[in-house]
C-alpha cells in the first residue's frame, strides 16, 4: 500500500470514527458538564448553609454528647516522623481520645523511638478478634505513666489495611479514625468531624473531612502554623484539584445523601459499625473506598436508618507527591481501586434499595470518574490526528479544546470562590494568581499525563486481575511508604 | 462534526466570560472582606479603649460604660456586636455593665424584632444576642424559635436557652430535637439542657418515652450526667427494651452512675453473650462505676469470656471493688486480662 | 488593683499573652498592664513560642484554642525547653473538662474559664507568681 493510500484510508478512518462517535461524546460532555455544575450548584447551596452557619456559630466544645475517639495510625517505616505526629495527635483538642500506633513490621527504629519517648511498658493484653486478622501480634505497650492514652500495637508486616483492622481491635472508643502517620491534623479537627455524630447520634455511621496538601506550609511541632502555596508547580495543581475535589465533589454528594467515598487521610467510623462489616479488605487497594461501599450496602440491605457526612471545615493535611514518579503509582493506585471497587458493588447498580447510592452517586463515579480517562485519551488521539489529516480546520480544533478545557477551569474556579468566601485560608494575593493560573495549567500537561496513569491503573487490574491481588497490594504500601 | 460552529464559539464566549467573572468574584470576596473588617476596625477604634476597660473592670466610676451609650448609627450597630461577642467571653460585673450598654441602645428589643426577621443569620444572632443579655422575659420567645424553619436559629435559640438557664424551657429544648424534618440538632440540645437547673428532671423522665431515639438518648445521657436517679425506672426500662441499641448503651452508663445495688441484677442480665458486644462491654464498665459487692461472682465469670477487652474491663471493674474484688480474682492470675488490669493499675497507681 | 509584689525599684514583672482573641488579648493586656505587669501580647501559638524562646518571660497566659499550634501545643515545648520552669495559666473555653485534663496532664500551673471573671484572672496571675517565688 502507498504512502497517499494509507493516509487517505487513516483519513477516512478518522473522519468515519469521528462521525460515529460525535454524538455519544457530545451527549457525554453535557452530561459530564450538567452533572458538574449541578453538584457546583449544590455545593454552593451547602456553602451557603456552611456560611449561614459559621456567621451564627455558637462555640461547641464537644461537652456531653461528644462521643470518645480513637485515633487508628498505622505506622511503617515512619522513625523521623512518629514521635511528633502522636505527640500532636495526643493534644489535639477533644474530651476523649486515645492513639493506637500500630507499627506494621517495621524495619527502621520507629517502635524503639516510641518506647524511647513514651517510656512504653509492655501489657500482657489479648487482643480482642471482632475483625478477624492474619498477622501475629508480637506485643501491646502502653505509657509507664498510666495515664497518656497511648496503646502501641507491634505486628508483623502485613500492610496499611491490616494494621488498621490490628488498631480496631485494639481501639477502645466508640469512634476510630483512620489517619496517616504523616497526616497533620488541626487542632479541633476532631471536633468538627465528630460534630455530627452528636448532633444525630443514633443515625450517624461515619463521617469524613477535607484533605488539602501541606506541601510548603510552615509546619511546627506537627501543627501548620502558615498556610502557603506550595513551591512547585506539580502539588499547586494537585492542591487545586483537592480543592474541587472535596469542596465541589464532596460536598455536593454529602447534600445529596449519596456520599461514598471518605477519604483513607481522614475519615470517622463507628467502630461497631466498622466491626459488624468485616473492617477493612485487606485485598483490596481502594480500601477506603470499598469500606464505605461495604457499609452503604450492609445498611441499605437491612434497611437501617443511617446517615453518612462530609464535613467541609479542611481538618486534615498531607504531603502530596512532587515527582511525576510517585504521583503516577498514586494515580495508578487511586484508578484501580476505583474500577475495583466499582467492578465488585455493580450490583447496587440502579436498585431501588440503594436509593441515591445506586440510582446518582455510582452511576456518576461510572461515568464520570472511571470511564472518563477513556474519553479524553480518544479526544486527545483523534483532535491532532484530524488536524494533521486535514478533517477539520485549525479554528475549529482550538475552539473546541478552549470549550472543553474551558469548562474544567470554571469548575475549579467555582471551588476557589466558595473557598475564599468560607473559609478563606490563604492570607496573600499571590496564592490567589498562583491558584489561577494552576487552574489553567492544570490542562496543559498535566490532564493528559493524569489520564494515561489512571488508564495504566485499570489496564493492569484487567490484565492481571486473576494473580496479582496480593502482590499488588504490598507494592501499595510500598509506596506509601516511599 | 455535527456542532455548528457558532454553537461551538457561543459556548466558549459563554464558558470564558463565566470564568472571568470567577475570577472577579474571588477578588471581589477577598476585597469585600478587607473593607468592611477595616471599616468595622474605624467606626470602632474610638471606642475600642472604653469598651476593653469596661470588659476589664476597670471601669469603676462608670465613665467608660457611659461613653459607650453615646455611641450612634452604624457605629452603635458594630459596637452592640462586639459588646454581643465581649460576654461571650467575660461574666461578673464587667457583664452586666456591658448588658446595661446593650439596653440603653435598645439593642434587645431591636433583637426581639429581629426574632420575625426574614434573614435567618438576623434571626439567629437576634436569638443568641437575647440569651448573652440573659434577657429572661423573652424566653417564650425564644422557645417558640425553636421550632424555626432554619437549623442556625433553632440552634441560636437552644444556645440562648441554656444562657438564660431557666427550667421552663426544658421541656420543649428536649421536645424540638424529635421535631420532624426541624430537629434540633441533639449536642446543642444537651449543652442547653446541661445549663438547667435541677427543676428539669421530670422532664427528662417524661423524654426517655418520647418516640424519637435521639430524644431518648439525649434523656438518659443527661438524667445520668447529672444524677437524676427519679429516672432510674426509666433508664432500666430504655436498656431492657429500646430498640436502638445506642440508647441501650447510653443508659447502662447512666444506670452505672446513678445506680443502687438493686441494679445489679439488670446490668449483669446484659452482660450475657447472647447481647450485642458494645452492649455487655458498657454494662461491665457501668457495674465496675457502681461498685456494689453484689456484681463480684457474675464479673468473675466474665474473666474467662471469649472476648479479651470484655474479660479486661471485667478484672478492671474487679480491682476498684475493693478488698472483696481484689480476693475474687486471686484463682485467675494466669489470665492475660487480669494480668493487664493488675499491670495498668499499678502503672495509675505508680504515678499518681 | 493591688500592684505585683515584690522590690518596687526591680524591673516591672514580664508576663506573656497569647490568644487569637483580640478582645480576649486586649483585655487580659489592660488588665494585666493596670495592674503593674509588662506584658507581651501576640496573636497566635508560634508568636507565642517565639517571643518566649527569645526572651523567656516570669509567666505566660495561653488560650487553649488557637489555630495553628494550640495553647496546650505551646505549654508543651514550654516544658519541653530550658525554661521549663515558668508557671503557666490556660484559658480554656467554658465546660471543657478535658482541656483542664490534658492542660494539667501537660504541665499548667492553673485555669481560668472562660467566660472569665478579669479580677480573677488578675488573683490567679498573682497568686502563681507568689507561688513560684
Amino acid at each position: 500500500m502507498s504512502w497517499d493510500g494509507f493516509v487517505e484510508g487513516l483519513r477516512s478512518f478518522v473522519v468515519w470514527s469521528m462521525d460515529a462517535t460525535a454524538v455519544p461524546i457530545i451527549i457525554y460532555f453535557i452530561l459530564i458538564n450538567t452533572s458538574l455544575l449541578l453538584l457546583i450548584v449544590l455545593a454552593y447551596l451547602e456553602f451557603r448553609a456552611q456560611q449561614r452557619r459559621r456567621s451564627t456559630a455558637v462555640s461547641w466544645q464537644g461537652a456531653g454528647l461528644a462521643p470518645g475517639v480513637s485515633l487508628l495510625v498505622p505506622a511503617y517505616n515512619e522513625e523521623a516522623g512518629i514521635v511528633m505526629a502522636v505527640k500532636s495527635f495526643l493534644t489535639l483538642r477533644y474530651p476523649r481520645h486515645e492513639v493506637v500506633v500500630v507499627d506494621d513490621g517495621s524495619s527502621d527504629q520507629t517502635f524503639a523511638r516510641l518506647a524511647e519517648a513514651f517510656d512504653l511498658v509492655q501489657v500482657p493484653r489479648e487482643l480482642p478478634h471482632e475483625i478477624p486478622v492474619r498477622a501475629t501480634v508480637l506485643g501491646i505497650y502502653v505509657p509507664r505513666d498510666g495515664r497518656t492514652r497511648l496503646v502501641v500495637v507491634r505486628k508483623e508486616n502485613s500492610g496499611r489495611s491490616e494494621a488498621i483492622n490490628v488498631a480496631i481491635n485494639a481501639a477502645s472508643e466508640p469512634l476510630v479514625a483512620m489517619i496517616d502517620g504523616d497526616s497533620i491534623l488541626e487542632p479541633d479537627g476532631l471536633l468538627h468531624v465528630t460534630r455530627p455524630f452528636a448532633d444525630d447520634p443514633t443515625r450517624m455511621v461515619a463521617t469524613g473531612g477535607a484533605i488539602r496538601p501541606v506541601n510548603g506550609s510552615r509546619v511546627v511541632s506537627g501543627r501548620i502554623v502558615r498556610v502557603e502555596m506550595p513551591q512547585t508547580w506539580l502539588p499547586r495543581i494537585q492542591l487545586v484539584e483537592y480543592l474541587r475535589a472535596f469542596l465541589l465533589g464532596r460536598t455536593g454528594w454529602s447534600r445529596l445523601g449519596g456520599l461514598i467515598l471518605i477519604s483513607g487521610a481522614f475519615g470517622l467510623f463507628r467502630r461497631d459499625v466498622v466491626v459488624e462489616v468485616g473492617g477493612l479488605d485487606p485485598d483490596s487497594i481502594g480500601e477506603d473506598f470499598e469500606l464505605v461501599m461495604r457499609i452503604h450496602k450492609r445498611l441499605r440491605d437491612e434497611g437501617r436508618d443511617y446517615a453518612i457526612e462530609f464535613v467541609p471545615e479542611p481538618v486534615s493535611w498531607t504531603e502530596v507527591p512532587v515527582t511525576a514518579k510517585v504521583l503516577r503509582n498514586q494515580r495508578r493506585r487511586w484508578h484501580r481501586g476505583l474500577w475495583e471497587t466499582l467492578w465488585a458493588y455493580r450490583t447496587m447498580l440502579f436498585r431501588r434499595k440503594y436509593g441515591r447510592v445506586g440510582w446518582l452517586a455510582l452511576p456518576y463515579y461510572w461515568l464520570f470518574e472511571l470511564i472518563a480517562p477513556l474519553l479524553e485519551l480518544f479526544g486527545i488521539l483523534i483532535v491532532p490526528l484530524a488536524l494533521a489529516l486535514g478533517v477539520v480546520n485549525v479554528p475549529y480544533a482550538i475552539l473546541f479544546l478552549v470549550l472543553a478545557y474551558g469548562y474544567a477551569v470554571l469548575v475549579t474556579l467555582s471551588a476557589m470562590v466558595v473557598d475564599e468566601w468560607a473559609f478563606h485560608k490563604h492570607d496573600r494575593w499571590r496564592a490567589v494568581w498562583q491558584t489561577i493560573a494552576a487552574s489553567v495549567l492544570e490542562n496543559i500537561g498535566y490532564r493528559q499525563a493524569t489520564v494515561w496513569w489512571r488508564l495504566e491503573g485499570w489496564w493492569s487490574s484487567l490484565r492481571g486481575k486473576k494473580h496479582v491481588w496480593g502482590v499488588m497490594t504490598r507494592t501499595g504500601f510500598d509506596e506509601d511508604a516511599a | 462534526m455535527i456542532v455548528g460552529a457558532a454553537l461551538l464559539v457561543g459556548a466558549t464566549v459563554v464558558i470564558l466570560g463565566a470564568c472571568v467573572l470567577l475570577i472577579i468574584a474571588v477578588v471581589a470576596v477577598r476585597a469585600r472582606r478587607h473593607s468592611r473588617n477595616q471599616r468595622d476596625e474605624m467606626l470602632l477604634s474610638p471606642l475600642r479603649q472604653p469598651l476593653i476597660t469596661v470588659a476589664a473592670g476597670e471601669d469603676d466610676d462608670g465613665t467608660a460604660a457611659e461613653e459607650l451609650t453615646w455611641a450612634t448609627g452604624v457605629s452603635r450597630t458594630v459596637l452592640d456586636r462586639n459588646i454581643a461577642e465581649m460576654l461571650t467571653k467575660v461574666r461578673g460585673v464587667p457583664a452586666e455593665q456591658l448588658v446595661h450598654v446593650l439596653e440603653v441602645h435598645g439593642a434587645v428589643d431591636a433583637a426581639v424584632d429581629d426574632l420575625t426577621s426574614r434573614s435567618t443569620v438576623k434571626r439567629a444572632r437576634a436569638a443568641q444576642l437575647l440569651g448573652l443579655a440573659r434577657a429572661e422575659r423573652t424566653v417564650p420567645l425564644l422557645v417558640e424559635a425553636l421550632g424555626d424553619e432554619s437549623v442556625e436559629v433553632r440552634n441560636s435559640a437552644a444556645y440562648a436557652l441554656g444562657l438564660i438557664g431557666d427550667p421552663v424551657a426544658a421541656g420543649p429544648v428536649l421536645a424540638a430535637i424529635g421535631a420532624p424534618e426541624r430537629g434540633l440538632p441533639a449536642a446543642t440540645a444537651a449543652e442547653a439542657l446541661q445549663s438547667m437547673g435541677v427543676g428539669i428532671s421530670g422532664v427528662l423522665r417524661d423524654g426517655m418515652a418520647d418516640p424519637n431515639a435521639r430524644t431518648r438518648m439525649v434523656a438518659a445521657h443527661l438524667s445520668g450526667e447529672r444524677s437524676f436517679t427519679r429516672g432510674l425506672p426509666e433508664l432500666r426500662r430504655l436498656l431492657d427494651f429500646d430498640p436502638d441499641l445506642t440508647v441501650r448503651e447510653t443508659s447502662a452508663v447512666a444506670i452505672g452512675r446513678l445506680g443502687r445495688g438493686e441494679d445489679v441484677g439488670i446490668l449483669v442480665s446484659h452482660t450475657a453473650s447472647s447481647e450485642p458486644l458494645a452492649l455487655r462491654r458498657a454494662c461491665v464498665v457501668a457495674l465496675g462505676e457502681l461498685g456494689e459487692t453484689e456484681a463480684i461472682p457474675a464479673l468473675v465469670l466474665l474473666l474467662g469470656d471469649a472476648d479479651p477487652r470484655l474479660a479486661e474491663l471485667a478484672a478492671t471493674a474487679l480491682l476498684t471493688m475493693g478488698p472483696d474484688g481484689r480476693h475474687a480474682l486471686a484463682g485467675h492470675d494466669d489470665e492475660p486480662a487480669v494480668r493487664t488490669a493488675r499491670l495498668l493499675a499499678s502503672l495509675q497507681k505508680a504515678s499518681a | 488593683m493591688s500592684a505585683p509584689a515584690g522590690d518596687p525599684d526591680a524591673s516591672p514583672v514580664r508576663v506573656l499573652v497569647a490568644d487569637d482573641d483580640a478582645d480576649i488579648r486586649d483585655l487580659v493586656e489592660f488588665k494585666l498592664t493596670q495592674a503593674g505587669y509588662a506584658v507581651e501580647a501576640v496573636p497566635d501559638g508560634i508568636s507565642a513560642w517565639e517571643a518566649f524562646a527569645a526572651n523567656p518571660p516570669q509567666l505566660a497566659v495561653l488560650d487553649v484554642m488557637m489555630p495553628g499550634l494550640s495553647g496546650i501545643d505551646v505549654l508543651r515545648k514550654i516544658r519541653e525547653s530550658e525554661f521549663s520552669s515558668v508557671p503557666v495559666l490556660l484559658l480554656s473555653a467554658k465546660s471543657r473538662d478535658s482541656d483542664v485534663d490534658t492542660g494539667f496532664a501537660v504541665g499548667a500551673d492553673d485555669y481560668v474559664i472562660k467566660p472569665f471573671s478579669p479580677r480573677e484572672l488578675l488573683h490567679r496571675v498573682n497568686g502563681m507568681l507568689a507561688r513560684a517565688r
